[in-house]
């Protein structure tokens, strides 16, 4: 345990750990959460056309949750009710715009706040045949679709999610399969403001684990190979613990340190979440942000599987990372293995056959804690698994595996 | 106590590196001298069991030093020749992550680490970076971090380099108290300092172990081969071309010359009293010609 203290105060020591996590603190929590909360993707739109805004975003996700408060459940009259709404708002900003200008600040607001992105997709991908496919398509949906047309939107959903697994091409048993886990999503769903925690589910927690994975790999990489470096490595071989409980201790500290770059991050991230939005819909499904997920999960729960598959990845991937540390004397090299491991296969996911790029999404945070929104399966020993299932799991066995080997390996080079 | 080595090889592809020493060991302050490339280090690595041998085996007290694994490293101390440190560590810190390593409690780890870093003169720089220190100042830490153990078997890699004059007094002294019963093993090119301290001398030579005794032992060896012979300038410069010349000091107009020769040189040439020096210059003579 002594060592395993003083192994940790090493590294922690370095300044390149320090710079790492605050880095990564300063991606994560100031660039890509209090930042897009308050500014660049929250602040209201000064004008569509160069997409800049302002520095507004607390009080426009306060109005836009505010916006929802009336209705309460998605059902066909809530969902023709919005509509409305929005239609009236849409109605009013044209009129002002074409007489005098949009004077009034609060219509301009509400009808920027009234959440149309989400709604819109969903109308799309629930009612194609109502989609105009003439000019006015550049116009949203929402605008001139008849809201007395929006009726079945539950029917609609199971219609849609059958059409499209049979568009991936998922059928007979998969498709059975994924419509048994389907069959567990409640009806009606809470419906509250979406797009706060569809960006947090869809860009925020998902985009963690890519950055998690550069500066773990800048620390890691030398957690063995810099002993090389330092040329401290005679030394080592010749005390008591030498290099086996040193090895472990090491091991430890990489697993210690992935835990709190992790918990320090996304603390940092929930923190802001709570500050912007605070824990209103938590308990939306997630189905909410996209119709055809088949997970039956709230949003609390798909955010706890994703920070959970963050760090199994991360864990996972501080393994691999540890193993190159392990194997390779200079850690420059070491870090470019390690940042291969996970930048190459995203970089060619979408230029590989379907089946290798499934099989590089198990790798630690290649894949995306997002995929509780897909329907993706692995067919395994006749079996099909729901891709999250294994994408949790995977890359932290990965990891375990590596590990014993940086161990085995380390010494091996060590007493060359 | 007592580590003896047998028909210890290392070979590096066609380079003999220690070419089948023996010897044994008691407790006692052992100097191992040889130039450059004699093979010193390499031997060393081996008695440290960390550089496994091409053949022949060490033991300690008839126990094979690679078999014995942790038990043979808790009663080492070793201080390499290249020693390499955290540079973002203190001395302390670094001093207490080498006991952790070999296996001190933390508050017996505490303790020797302060009496340590007194006893190498570092106690007032103990909580100073050790990126800042100057190469002498490593180097004292280096030597701390080998005693912290009160290793029965010490094994120093030319401990005195970088070392000012006063700190190699430090170290001598610091040697002599601790050596006991205790195996003292250390490299140096510095003669003075074995000649200070050390009970025996090993002198190595492409590999091999080629003396090996007293310090009085071995210059006997160099007795009647060292003379001393006064010659002009010019002279001065042709006896150092065909002969092996230990020492050259101007007297005047006149160079006085300290010649290392199995026979008298010249007739002027004058015997003179052989120092441990001069045996290690005597076995390395064809380097001085």
């Amino acid at each position: 345990m002594e060592l395993f203290k003083l192994e940790h105060k090493k590294l922690w020591r370095k300044n390149s750990t320090r710079v790492c996590v605050l880095l990564c603190f300063f991606y994560c929590v100031i660039f890509g959460s209090v930042l897009v909360y308050q500014w660049l993707t929250f602040g209201s739109r000064k004008d569509y056309g160069t997409g800049s805004r302002d520095f507004d975003g607390y009080e426009n996700i306060k109005d836009c949750q505010t916006y929802f408060h009336k209705y309460g459940e998605l059902t066909d009259e809530t969902l023709q009710e919005w509509v409305r709404d929005y239609q009236r708002l849409h109605k009013m900003v044209v009129e002002e715009e074409r007489t005098q200008g949009v004077k009034n600040k609060e219509i301009l607001k509400q009808y920027q706040n009234s959440g149309w992105e989400t709604v819109n997709s969903m109308l799309k991908k629930l009612y194609p045949e109502l989609e105009r496919q003439d000019m006015l398509t550049a116009m949203v949906m929402s605008c001139y679709v008849e809201p007395e047309k929006l009726t079945g939107i539950y029917e609609r959903r199971e219609q849609a999610i059958e059409t499209f697994l049979d568009i991936s091409g998922q059928t007979g048993a998969e498709r059975d399969y994924l419509l048994r886990i389907n069959e567990k999503v409640k009806t009606p769903f809470s419906w509250k403001w979406v797009e706060g925690w569809s960006n947090i589910l869809g860009n925020a927690v998902s985009g963690l684990g890519t950055a998690i994975a550069l500066f773990l790999a800048i620390v890691l990489s030398s957690l063995f190979a810099g002993e090389w470096h330092d040329n401290t490595s005679p030394l080592l071989l010749t005390t008591k613990n030498g290099w086996r409980k040193l090895a472990c201790a090491k091991v430890f500290t990489g697993l210690v340190f992935t835990l709190e770059l992790f918990a320090l991050t996304a603390a940092g991230m929930i923190g802001s979440q709570l500050v912007f939005l605070g824990t209103e819909g938590w308990d939306m499904p997630i189905q909410t942000v996209k119709m055809i997920a088949i997970a039956p999960m709230n949003m609390l729960q798909a955010e706890i599987y994703e920070y959970a598959f963050t760090l199994l990845g991360a864990w996972g991937f501080a393994g691999v990372s540890m193993l190159f540390s392990a194997r390779c004397k200079n850690h420059v090299l070491a870090l470019l293995l390690s940042l291969a491991v996970v930048y190459v296969p995203m970089a060619v996911h979408n230029r590989v056959p379907a089946a290798l790029g499934k099989a590089f999404d198990l790798l630690p945070l290649v894949g995306s804690g997002a995929d509780v929104f897909r329907t993706n399966t692995f067919h395994l020993f006749r079996h099909y698994i729901w891709s999250p299932y294994l994408l949790i799991w995977v890359p932290l066995v990965i990891g375990i595996l590596c590990m014993p080997s940086a161990v085995r390996g380390w010494s091996r080079r060590m007493r060359r | 106590m007592e580590l003896s080595v047998d028909r210890l090889t290392k070979q590096y592809g066609n380079k003999i590196a220690v070419d089948c020493v023996s010897t044994v060991l008691k407790p006692g302050v052992y100097g191992l001298l040889g130039e450059n490339g004699a093979g010193k280090t390499t031997f060393m690595r081996m008695l440290c069991a960390i550089l496994e041998s091409t053949s022949g085996e060490v033991f300690l007290d008839g126990r094979e030093i690679v078999s014995m694994g942790a038990e043979y490293r808790d009663i080492l101390g070793y201080l390499p020749q290249e020693f390499g440190y955290y540079p973002n560590y203190t001395a302390r810190e670094f001093l207490l992550y080498m006991a952790a390593l070999k296996g001190i409690p933390r508050d017996t780890a505490k303790k020797r680490a302060g009496e340590l870093l007194e006893i190498v003169g570092l106690n007032d720089v103990g909580t100073k970076k050790m990126k800042t220190f100057s190469g002498g100042m490593k180097q004292r830490v280096g030597i701390a971090q080998a005693l912290l153990n009160y290793p029965k078997l010490l094994i120093l890699d030319e401990p005195t380099a970088g070392l000012d004059p006063k700190e190699r007094v430090r170290f001598r002294n610091l040697i002599s108290d601790y050596a006991g019963d205790r195996i003292v093993l250390l490299s140096t090119h510095i003669v003075s300092d074995v000649e200070a301290i050390a009970d025996e001398v090993l002198l190595m030579k492409k590999g091999k172990l080629v003396s090996q005794g007293t310090v009085s032992e071995l210059t006997k060896e160099a007795e009647g081969k060292v003379w001393e012979l006064m010659v002009s300038p010019a002279e001065a410069k042709i006896w150092q071309e065909k002969t092996a010349v230990a020492n050259l000091r101007h007297e005047g107009e006149q160079v006085v010359l300290r010649i290392l020769s199995d026979d008298k040189p010249t007739e002027g040439a004058a015997p003179c009293e052989a120092g441990l020096e001069d045996l290690y210059l005597y076995s390395m003579r064809e380097c001085l010609k």
